[in-house]
């Protein structure tokens, strides 16, 4: 990790609604191409702690960079899955994909092969035509990430983006998550409850407590790919890091 | 079994209809009903005699024009002012803030209580006709176009932000299609307003239209003449909300798809 350079510096981060300390202190660093995972309770303050990167929230201290530079939604290329299927249900497929390529005023001879290249990419070129509300959740939720690579995000914030599914499904986009991930090397800051999944998906696990929050540890993951939940190597891991945070 | 279930839907409206029309006919043929409510071969007769001969100056056809003239003219108003005023008041809390009080004084107004005021403004010829349409639908469009652009989901708008989209292009791409279905359910009920109003614009000071039709069966005690006008209201209201329906679906497929 030392050689690598480092694309998103988080300082001193702290977020407070009124006397509610929900942020405290927060730093680190996320490396160019990395996929972190954050792990921590529900309600420890992570979704706050991503609508503080994306300026949906003034935070109350501290600085996030991405590159060197203040982040801010229009000067970085940011892109945010969440939890909802974030589809617009009036534009097909292509359409969905194609958004953020035009909202970025993406070269529109180029257009098309760049919504072929991703929709490909998580399988859906059969269904490039059709409506969201002709697609299943895992459709869905693949749309998003499609529509997400498109526009090769400095930076791809996902906030427990399968917890809504069922198990092999969530196998399922996980390992097309991580294909997608390898093929365009964007940076990937992942935030789940699901220690498995984090140790299933990460470079790095950074554990959060409870409010007011901060940083418990951080766990490198240097488990080789492809990973099989049943290999020794990785329950050791997960188990540790349950162990780390059995006590919220 | 879609089609089945529509064939079975189709029929049994069919005969809910057949069945009316069966009891109207025996009522009106066998019972004392028949000396204020004519039999259903008199009125659709006169229907039928109605279009080749005039009823005061005009044909049926005619009358129905000329109702069908005022509506398109007051609700395609009440329409855009209505859309465009329902969307600001969504989109901009400011616009809100300053025109809702008033609006929430002049909404529950019914359009027919507007007449009285109507005929002093503009007097009695086309302008207070289009006047009293135009209020009997404007408020349903503005509450529903307020309530579609007010409702359009954040995390939508969220994520198009983040994916670089100006404010113009989450608007258009974002806001409007969302509001869309909501601001039609506020064109269909303004629609059936905007026809009662009409009717009632052309009771109380007309030489032509459906409403007036109505009003001069009424005058001349002549039943079939009113059942006449009501028949050709119920017709063109029945091929309106249809129209507005298969515009609804062009317009908002996405609704219906997949379902």
């Amino acid at each position: 990790m030392d050689e690598k350079r480092v694309k998103v510096e988080v300082k001193e981060l702290t977020k407070a609604f009124g006397d509610l300390l929900v942020l405290d202190n927060i730093s680190f660093d996320v490396y160019d191409g990395e996929f972190l995972c954050i792990v921590g309770p529900t309600g420890c303050g992570k979704t706050t702690f991503l609508n503080s990167l994306t300026k949906v929230y003034d935070i109350n201290k501290g600085s996030i960079q991405v590159d060197g530079e203040d982040i801010h939604p229009k000067k970085h290329n940011l892109a945010y899955i969440f939890q909802e299927y974030s589809t617009m249900e009036w534009l097909n497929i292509q359409e969905n994909v194609e958004f953020g390529l035009k909202a970025k005023k993406f070269p529109p001879d180029k257009l098309k092969e760049r919504s072929d290249y991703v929709i490909r990419m998580v399988g859906l070129d059969k269904y490039r035509n059709y409506y969201p509300s002709q697609l299943s959740a895992s459709m869905l939720q693949r749309v998003v990430i499609a529509r997400a690579f498109a526009i090769e995000p400095d930076l791809l914030l996902m906030d427990e983006p399968y917890g809504q599914l069922d198990l092999t499904l969530k196998y399922k986009l996980e390992d097309e998550l991580l294909k997608m991930w390898k093929e365009i090397r964007t940076t990937v800051l992942f935030i789940t409850h699901n220690i498995e999944e984090a140790v299933y998906l990460s470079d790095r696990i950074i554990v959060l407590t409870n409010k007011p929050t901060h940083i418990k540890t951080e766990i490198i993951n240097d488990l080789p790919r492809p990973r099989k939940v049943s290999d020794p190597e990785f329950v050791a891991l997960r188990n540790q890091v349950t162990d780390l945070i059995k006590w919220w | 079994m879609k089609t089945k279930e529509k064939s079975l839907a189709v029929g049994i409206g069919a005969a809910a209809i057949l069945s009316v029309f069966l009891i109207w006919y025996f009522a009106a043929s066998y019972t004392k009903v028949s000396l204020f409510f004519p039999t259903p071969q008199k009125v659709f007769s006169r229907f039928a005699e109605s279009l080749s001969v005039p009823i005061g100056k005009y044909t049926l056809q005619m009358h129905v024009l000329y109702s069908l003239k005022r509506v398109f003219v007051g609700f395609g108003l009440s329409s855009v002012t209505g859309i465009i005023l329902g969307v600001a008041m969504g989109y901009s809390k400011t616009v809100n803030a300053i025109v809702r009080p008033i609006f929430n004084i002049i909404r529950p107004i019914p359009g027919l209580a507007w007449i009285p005021l109507a005929i002093l403004w503009f007097g009695i010829g086309e302008t207070t006709k289009y006047f009293i349409i135009f209020m009997g639908g404007f408020a349903n469009i503005v509450l529903n176009s307020y309530d579609g652009t007010n409702k359009v989901d954040q995390t939508l708008v969220g994520a198009a932000e983040l994916l670089g989209a100006n404010k113009f292009q989450i608007f258009v791409n974002i806001i409007l299609p969302s509001a869309t279905p909501y601001i039609f359910a506020g064109l269909q009920v303004s629609l059936s307003t905007s026809w009662m109003a009409v009717l009632a614009a052309e009771m109380i000071s007309s030489y032509e239209g459906a409403g007036w039709i109505i009003n001069m069966g009424m005058n001349t005690g002549d039943t079939v003449l009113i059942l006449v006008g009501m028949i050709s209201i119920a017709i063109i209201g029945f091929a309106l909300a249809n129209i507005m329906r298969v515009l609804e679906r062009r317009l908002c497929s996405w609704t219906v798809r997949g379902k």
